[in-house]
Order: C-alpha cells, then sequence, then structure tokens
C-alpha cells in the first residue's frame, strides 16, 4: 500500500525533475515567447497544475482501488490519531462459517485483521464489547485477542441495536477519540434492522462529546459447502420421540445430497443415511426410548462442513404423560367427532374429556394440551382462565355453535350463521399447503380439504391470519398466536346439519396437528435456545453439561449449545433458529439502521459475494480513477480556438 | 568560387531569367529596363500628333499616307537598374534551429540576386545594418565590384539588436533616383515602424522586395522538454514550458506575421514569407518569373 502510495508521487517527482533538466538554446524569436509567458501565466499554470493533480490522484485512487484492504480502509478514512477502538464482535454461530477457501472462520479472519489494524494504530487502547456476553472489557493487547475466550466461537445469535447501544454507552463514560468497528457477517436476523431499539442507540451516539468514527466490517462472502441441522419440535408420543428437524444447505444446492444424520440417544448411537433434494429438508425422527426410560436426553448430528456449529442438535425429553383434550361441547354429532378425532381409540395415551358449556365455568387446564370449543365464545371467568391457558402455550379451537354472536373474545368473534342454497354447498377453493394443521403430510401427501362440502357455516371476524377460505373467498380456517399459545378458528361443525367435517379424512389430521402442537407445551420445558430465558440459568442453579459431544470451552459454557442440568431441571440448548438462516442484510437496510452515524462499509478484499456492499468501498475508487483520467484527458485537450498552420506564403504585387 | 554562398549550378540555371524592374527606372546608362522618359529604344510607346519642332525623323509616314495626318511615333527609353540588398546583421539573424543559419541565407539571396544583376548590365549594392552600423557596398555595374560586395558578405557577422528601420529610412533619403530595395531579415521589430520605413521608400517610388526569413523551429515551436531560451540580441534569458505557451506563442506569431504582410501589402512591396529550409533555386526562379512582365511571358 504504501508503494502504491509512493507511485501516486511519481507525476510530481517526473515534473520537478523535469523542470531541472532544461535545456539552452540561444533563440531568436525572443518577442513571442515573452508575450506567450505573460498570457499563459495564469489559467495555464492552473490547468497544468490540475493536470498533475488528476495524474497523482488517479494513480493514488487505482492503487486503493487494487488493493481493497480492511486496513486502508479502517485507517485511511478517519483523519487523525484516535485513542480507542470499541471492537464490537459477532460471535454468533453464523460467524463459524469458512471462507470459500475453507481456511478460517469469518470471526478468526475478522480478528486476524483487528490485530493487524490495531499494529498500525499505535497505542491506542481496544475494547472488546462481544455479542455474547456484550460486556466492555479492554483487551491488553491485539496478540491475545484471538485466545480470549471471550472473543472465541459461541452458539449463541448477535443482537446489533443493544450491541451499539452499550458501545454508546461505553463511550459515554470515557470519553476519547474513538472508533466504533462493528465486525459482522450482516445476518439480517442479527441486525433486526426495523427495530426500534436503532433509534435509542444513535441518539446515544449523537449525543457522545467526540461523535465516534463507524465503521461496519463485513465479512460476508464466498463460503465453503455447509448443511446446518435443527431440531424445529420435539415431543414425547410414549416410549416415541418424536422429533421434527430440518436440513438446510446454506450454500446453493446443487442437485441432491447424501448425508449420514448419527443420533446419539442416551449413549447409544445410530446412524441413518438422509437425501437432501434440494436446499433444505424437513424430516420427522422417531427415537424409540429404552423400556422405562422417565427422562433421558442425546443429539443429532451430521459430518462436519463449512461450519462446525450447526452441524449438532440437542434433545432431551421427560416423563411421558397423557395428552389430554379438552371438548367444551353440548352433548351430540359436535362433541362426539372432536372427542373422536382427538383422541381415537388405541392412540396412545390420547384423551378426552367433554364439558358441557354451562359447567365450563373454571375450566382446569393445567394438564390440558387442547381445547376444542363447539359453543358460543366464552366469557367472564372461563374466557379469562382460557386466556391464561393460551398464554401457557396451550392450543384452543372454536368450532361455531350456530347461536347468535355474543360477547368477543381476545377481539375475535362469530358472524350470524348462514346457510347454504338449495342444492348448493360451500366448498374450500384454498388452503395453505405448506403451513399450518392441513398443510401437506411430509412425503408430499395433501389433506383433501376440497372434499368438504358444507350448508352451514358461520365465518369468524377478527385480525386473524387465514389459512383457508371457502370458495366465495370467506375463511375456513384462521390462526392467531397469542403468547406460547394459538387460537384457531374452523368455520364449520362436525355434524350432518353443517358438512361432512366428521368424515375425518380432514378433521381427523387437523386435530391430531393441532393437538401435538399443545402436546409441545409439556416437552417445550426440555428444549430451548441458546440465551433464551428458559435457558438461562435461574438464581442459584448451578449449571453443569451433561453431554459429551465436542470439546466446549469451559469459560464459555452459558453461551454454548448442549444438554444441560440446572438445578433440577434437564435441558438441551441449541443455537437460536435464526442463525440459519441465509438472508443477509441488504445496503438499504443497513442505512436505515445506521443512518446519521456516517458509517463506512469496509469488506474482506476478495470475499465479496454480494456486489452492492462492496461497491462503496473499492469500486468507488474505480469511479474516482475514471473521474481523474476523464478529468486529465479533457485538461490535456488542446483549446477549442486552434491556432493556423504558419506556412510561408509570398505576396505577389 | 572561393564563397560558400554562391551556387554555381544555381546561377547557371537561373542566369537565362533576366531580372526585370517592376516600376520604370531612372538612369544614365542605356539599359533593357523601361524609363519614365521617351527615348531611342526599339520598343515602340505610342503615337501623338506633330507639333512644330518635333523631329522630322521621326514622322510615321505610312500613318501620313493613310490619314494625312503627321504623327510621332514614340519609343519607350531604355534604362538600367540600380539593386540595393539590405541586409539585416543583427543578433537574430544567427539562429539555426532546423534549417541553416538565417544571415548564411540572406547570403545566399543576396549574392545571387547580386550575380544575375550584374551579369545582365545592372547595378548591385549591398546595405548591412545592426543598431551600431550601417555598412554600405555602393551599386555599380562592373563585374570586379561583384568580388567586393560578396566579400562584404563573407567577413558579416550578425551580433546585437536589428537596424533595420535606421538602414531603410537612410536609404530611402539617400538614393535619389529609382532603385530595386530588396530587403532581406527577420523583420523582429515593430510592424508599425517598418510599416512607416517601406511607405517611406514608397514614397521614393523604389520598388521593394521583402524577404522575410524565419526558421521552421522559429514557427513550429515544437519542443518537449522545458528550456532555457536565451535573446541571441540582448542575451536575456528565460527559462519556459514550452508546451505550457505553445498556443500563446503560436498566436503572437501569427497576428505578427497578418501584421507584417499588411504592412507590406500597404506600401507595395512584394512579400514573401521564407523558411530557412526552403530550397533556393524554385525560390528564385518563383521570384524572378513573376516579376516578368506579362507580355514577355
Amino acid at each position: 500500500m504504501l508503494w502504491g502510495l509512493f507511485a501516486a508521487s511519481i507525476p510530481v517527482i517526473i515534473h520537478l525533475l523535469n523542470r531541472r533538466r532544461h535545456k539552452t538554446i540561444q533563440w531568436a524569436a525572443m518577442q513571442f515567447l515573452l508575450k506567450a509567458t505573460r498570457e499563459s501565466r495564469g489559467k495555464k499554470k492552473l490547468r497544468h497544475f490540475l493536470i498533475l493533480a488528476c495524474r497523482t490522484l488517479g494513480i493514488a485512487a487505482l492503487m486503493f482501488a487494487a488493493a481493497r484492504p480492511i486496513i486502508s480502509g479502517l485507517l485511511g478514512w478517519g483523519g487523525g490519531q484516535i485513542d480507542m477502538v470499541v471492537l464490537v464482535l459477532d460471535r454468533s454461530a453464523s460467524m463459524e462459517l469458512r471462507s470459500g477457501d475453507g481456511q478460517a472462520p469469518r470471526r478468526q479472519m475478522v480478528l486476524q485483521k483487528v490485530r493487524d489494524s490495531m499494529q498500525t494504530l499505535g497505542n491506542a487502547r481496544l475494547v472488546l464489547i462481544d455479542s455474547a456476553t456484550e460486556n466492555p472489557q479492554d483487551i491488553p493487547s491485539p496478540e491475545v485477542l484471538a485466545e480470549l475466550s471471550s472473543a472465541a466461537a459461541t452458539d449463541t445469535e448477535a443482537d446489533f441495536p443493544t450491541l451499539l447501544n452499550r458501545a454508546a454507552e461505553f463511550l459515554q463514560n470515557t470519553p476519547g477519540r474513538a472508533e466504533i468497528w462493528l465486525a459482522s457477517d450482516l445476518q439480517s436476523s442479527n441486525w433486526h434492522p426495523d427495530d426500534e431499539r436503532w433509534a435509542a442507540a444513535r441518539a446515544s451516539l449523537a449525543d457522545l462529546p467526540q461523535k465516534p468514527a463507524v465503521r461496519v466490517l463485513s465479512i460476508s462472502g464466498t463460503s465453503a459447502p455447509n448443511t446446518a441441522l435443527s431440531i424445529l419440535s420435539s415431543r414425547r408420543a410414549g416410549d416415541e420421540l418424536l422429533l421434527d428437524l430440518e436440513l438446510l444447505q446454506t450454500t446453493e444446492a446443487r442437485g441432491s445430497v447424501n448425508i449420514p444424520l448419527t443420533a446419539n440417544l442416551n449413549g447409544t448411537r445410530t446412524t441413518d443415511s438422509l437425501t437432501i433434494p434440494g436446499q433444505s429438508l424437513r424430516l420427522q425422527k422417531r427415537l424409540t426410548l429404552p423400556p422405562g426410560s422417565e427422562t433421558g436426553y442425546g443429539w443429532l448430528s451430521i459430518p462436519a462442513d463449512g461450519n462446525d456449529r450447526d452441524n449438532v442438535a440437542y434433545f432431551a425429553y421427560g416423563p411421558a404423560r397423557a395428552v389430554k383434550t379438552l371438548i367444551v361441547s353440548p352433548p351430540g354429532e359436535t362433541a362426539a367427532y372432536l372427542a373422536l378425532s382427538s383422541a381415537p381409540p388405541d392412540f396412545g395415551r390420547q384423551q378426552a374429556e367433554i364439558i358441557d358449556p354451562t359447567r365450563a365455568t373454571d375450566l382446569k387446564t393445567s394438564d390440558v394440551a387442547t381445547v376444542l370449543w363447539a359453543a358460543p365464545l366464552p366469557t367472564g371467568t372461563a374466557a379469562e382462565s382460557l386466556t391464561r391457558f393460551i398464554a401457557s402455550g396451550g392450543q384452543v379451537v372454536f368450532f361455531p355453535s350456530g347461536k347468535a354472536p355474543t360477547g368477543n373474545f381476545l377481539d375475535q368473534n362469530w358472524q350470524p350463521a348462514q346457510d347454504a342454497d338449495r342444492d348448493k354447498y360451500f366448498i374450500i377453493k384454498e388452503w395453505n399447503h405448506a403451513d399450518g394443521p392441513l398443510r401437506d403430510g411430509l412425503n408430499g401427501t395433501p389433506i383433501p380439504a376440497d372434499r368438504i362440502k358444507a350448508i352451514r357455516r358461520q365465518v369468524p371476524i377478527g385480525s386473524a391470519a387465514v389459512l383457508a377460505r371457502w370458495e366465495d373467498g370467506e375463511p375456513f380456517l384462521t390462526r392467531q398466536i397469542l403468547d406460547r399459545g394459538t387460537i384457531w378458528f374452523v368455520s364449520s361443525a362436525p355434524d350432518y346439519t353443517w358438512s361432512n367435517l366428521g368424515d375425518g379424512d380432514v378433521l381427523l389430521p387437523l386435530t391430531q396437528r393441532i393437538v401435538a402442537l399443545g402436546t409441545e407445551r409439556f416437552d417445550a420445558a426440555y428444549i430451548a435456545a441458546v440465551g433464551s430465558e428458559p435457558g438461562s440459568s435461574l438464581p442459584g442453579e448451578v449449571r453443569s453439561r451433561l453431554d459429551d459431544f465436542g470439546s466446549p470451552d469451559p469459560a464459555n459454557i452459558d453461551h454454548l449449545g448442549g444438554v444441560f442440568k440446572l438445578g433440577d431441571r434437564l435441558i438441551a440448548l441449541n443455537r437460536p433458529a435464526a442463525e440459519d438462516t441465509l438472508e443477509i442484510l441488504n445496503r438499504e437496510d443497513l442505512d436505515t439502521a445506521l443512518s446519521g452515524t456516517g458509517y463506512t462499509l469496509l469488506e474482506q478484499a476478495g470475499q465479496a459475494d454480494d456486489p452492492s456492499l462492496s461497491r462503496d468501498v473499492w469500486r468507488a475508487f474505480l469511479i474516482a480513477l475514471i473521474f481523474f483520467l476523464i478529468a486529465e484527458a479533457l485538461l490535456c485537450l488542446p483549446s477549442k480556438t486552434t491556432v493556423q498552420v504558419l506556412t510561408p506564403q509570398p505576396s505577389k504585387h | 568560387m572561393k564563397y560558400s554562398f554562391l551556387d554555381n549550378t544555381l546561377l547557371s540555371r537561373l542566369g537565362s531569367l533576366p531580372i526585370d524592374a517592376r516600376v520604370p527606372m531612372l538612369g544614365n546608362v542605356a539599359g533593357k529596363h523601361r524609363s519614365p522618359h521617351r527615348g531611342s529604344s526599339v520598343e515602340f510607346a505610342e503615337y501623338r500628333k506633330y507639333v512644330p519642332g518635333d523631329d522630322t525623323r521621326r514622322l510615321d509616314w505610312k500613318a501620313f499616307a493613310r490619314s494625312d495626318r503627321f504623327y510621332i511615333k514614340e519609343f519607350e527609353a531604355d534604362t538600367n537598374l540600380r539593386a540595393y540588398f539590405v541586409v539585416d546583421a543583427s543578433g537574430s539573424m544567427k539562429f539555426a534551429g532546423q534549417g541553416e543559419a538565417k544571415i548564411q541565407y540572406a547570403r545566399r539571396i543576396a549574392a545571387s540576386l547580386s550575380y544575375l544583376l550584374v551579369n545582365q548590365g545592372d547595378a548591385a549594392g549591398l546595405s548591412i545594418c545592426t543598431d551600431k552600423l550601417h555598412l554600405e557596398v555602393p551599386p555599380s555595374r562592373r563585374a570586379a565590384h561583384l568580388d567586393r560586395l560578396f566579400s562584404t558578405l563573407d567577413n558579416l557577422q550578425p551580433s546585437g539588436p536589428t537596424g533595420l528601420l535606421e538602414a531603410l529610412h537612410t536609404i530611402a533619403e539617400k538614393i535619389s533616383q529609382r532603385a530595386f530595395v530588396v530587403i532581406l531579415s527577420d523583420l523582429f521589430t515593430e510592424p508599425e515602424a517598418l510599416g512607416d520605413a517601406l511607405q517611406h521608400l514608397r514614397y521614393r517610388k523604389h520598388d521593394i522586395s521583402v524577404f522575410h526569413l524565419m526558421d521552421p523551429l522559429e514557427i513550429s515551436f515544437d519542443f518537449e522538454r522545458p528550456h532555457r531560451f536565451v535573446d541571441l540580441e540582448d542575451q536575456t534569458a528565460l527559462v519556459v514550458e514550452p508546451n505550457l505557451v505553445a498556443e500563446e506563442y503560436k498566436t503572437a506569431l501569427r497576428d505578427f506575421l497578418a501584421e507584417v504582410r499588411a504592412k507590406c501589402h500597404d506600401a507595395a512591396a512584394d512579400y514573401q514569407l521564407v523558411t530557412t529550409d526552403t530550397p533556393l533555386e524554385p525560390l528564385l526562379r518563383d521570384f524572378l518569373t513573376a516579376r516578368l512582365p506579362k507580355s514577355k511571358h
């Protein structure tokens, strides 16, 4: 780089040498030379110096564009000496993705670059705020940065609005000429560009007595092939553990990929081979539990690839319990069908209890997974206990009763019942095949919802998401998520006076899938994300790791996945699902998040896979180079008033 | 020949071309040039009516027989030509860029034309001028005179500022008879003052020819690197980046040449801008041919 800057001075050196190396000539036409010198002194000299400046700046721009280094970007644009660098380091699991050449994870690359940059800054103080602890920490020497536990890999996710706020708070208490370096892979889920906390972070920065320069050091780029394994949900059904898995290829999928999946259940290993047909694969893994097993744990893993942090998913389970469904309905065909579909004969430990609506004032739901409500919407104490049930993860499905609508329940209500025209039916036209209880089966088989013929319906009103619609666009199935639970509305009843919903081919999967969701209410206590509230140690709880997967760093035990004993609790902690998402922050979102900070975006040389992110770093220099070359060419052009060619021409008289 | 500026081949080729005066000349020796007086040459001029006292030998008897009137036949008088070669010997004439030195080119022109003039019976003289020196070799028709003329040219050492204007005024005042004045100079002087000097010569009814001598390098100003230019006349020096001033230089030169040309035109002078890389033979041939009377073409 220094050689490049030296090259920029070459035009000036040539100019000075040229001035010294003049030749002496005896000259006759001096009167014209003197006149020309007088006339050209002002603007010509200015033009000459502009040409010289364009050449110098052009070479400098070429050097900057060709180098595209982090160092030059970090140090070259700040202007002046700085006292302190606050390094905000993304330690999320996605930062462990190796670069395209497979050499080093992104986190290590950025630490290396920071170390090199700090050496050129001399005695500037380095303060680390890592995304896992979010606490400022003085780093005595940049040399030890890569060895620090507080800069090591974790299974956490990063929260950049909070991190920037922490940096601003720190600088508020530590005045000085500072720079904030945000080192990240710009994973969108870590940045939350629309989060309102950005405004507070920006305001905190603006309030600082000395406004720091903000540099975003992007480590996005081509990456090594990688597959991420995650457990979407875990549910114990008797002697089986049902694990919904997802395998996601983070690089561009080319054809199908065979991958071995190893399951370790209480120390016993089994390996299956999976075929990932495209970019992702969802499947249900059934693990048969040992006879008499009350609790246990294990993990699933795939071979090492581009990112070592997303090759394992941990699970734990508790004692088997009865899956109880509460049916609030007057006796009749609807109640019978709902009881049958929620607890079919020989269906494990599933139970159904029918309660008359008149007795449903005080529901006992502590052991209930799902409530099927085929009666007027609850009010009073019934509504309150049902709301608590939903908030704790319960599932409630409302079926129409045909009664005139009364009061709202959580801003939802029924419209008056409608009858189909004579010899006509209400038919379901479209439904969500990928999401909700009418989604297609794991093998792609669709639920035959279009076979439902209704002669009567009662359409819900409210702001819930519609998952299935009747032919006329009115909703058949809606979903509203409230805290951990869900409210469902089905706009016809399994009764021959309403529809053929009782036939079972739609009602059974619909009910069973919602019941399965309800049972996660109990199993959720055994699985959580690293850094989430359930995964955090409560006061007095001692955290000890049970599994023996990998070689975890004891100093980072709070930020790593695994199976843990937290006091008396058994819990499996996995990296947050958002860490597997592929979405990268785009430039507009970054501008929005950091507006007013005057931030500079810099990118690791030769690693850009998103041209929009690196454009302003080195393309700006290319544009500047072109500008200087064009300006130089224009300045070198002869002026329009061309001098006539002087040729001897006799004048005859 | 012992003089380097004389070219035998050139002189023999140009020898067949006479040097004609563009205006009638006055002289005391009969020659080939027209005179403003009627004389006894063979060249018929006009008829006029007889008046008593006319020489009866000049009556046209054939015209009398046809018209029964007396007419006198008038013939043009012939006289000889006196040529003055005014050679600028200022320091600037030493300059030799891409061609030979301007003073050497001037020597060649003056010597060649002098030779041709004396050879055809006319008189050639020389006037050499600097700011300090005004050396004159009076015109003479004698062949022996040529050697003095050539010797003077050979010994010429240009230096100092030009004295051309003073020389021209002196010649205009001094020469009483009409003469052919040939100016050989780079004319690096004030065009306005030059115009006055030429008008002075014209007022005296002299036939003026101007050979404006320039070096090709002075016109093209083709330099790559910075140069220190030292004035040949007063030795003042100037360090210049040529590409910075080339355009202005050429503009100033163009204006100067246009002004000089206009001044020569106003004074009815025969003006020729000549670069020192121009071959002499075609230059002089064209010069002489253009001066021939139209009837002789």
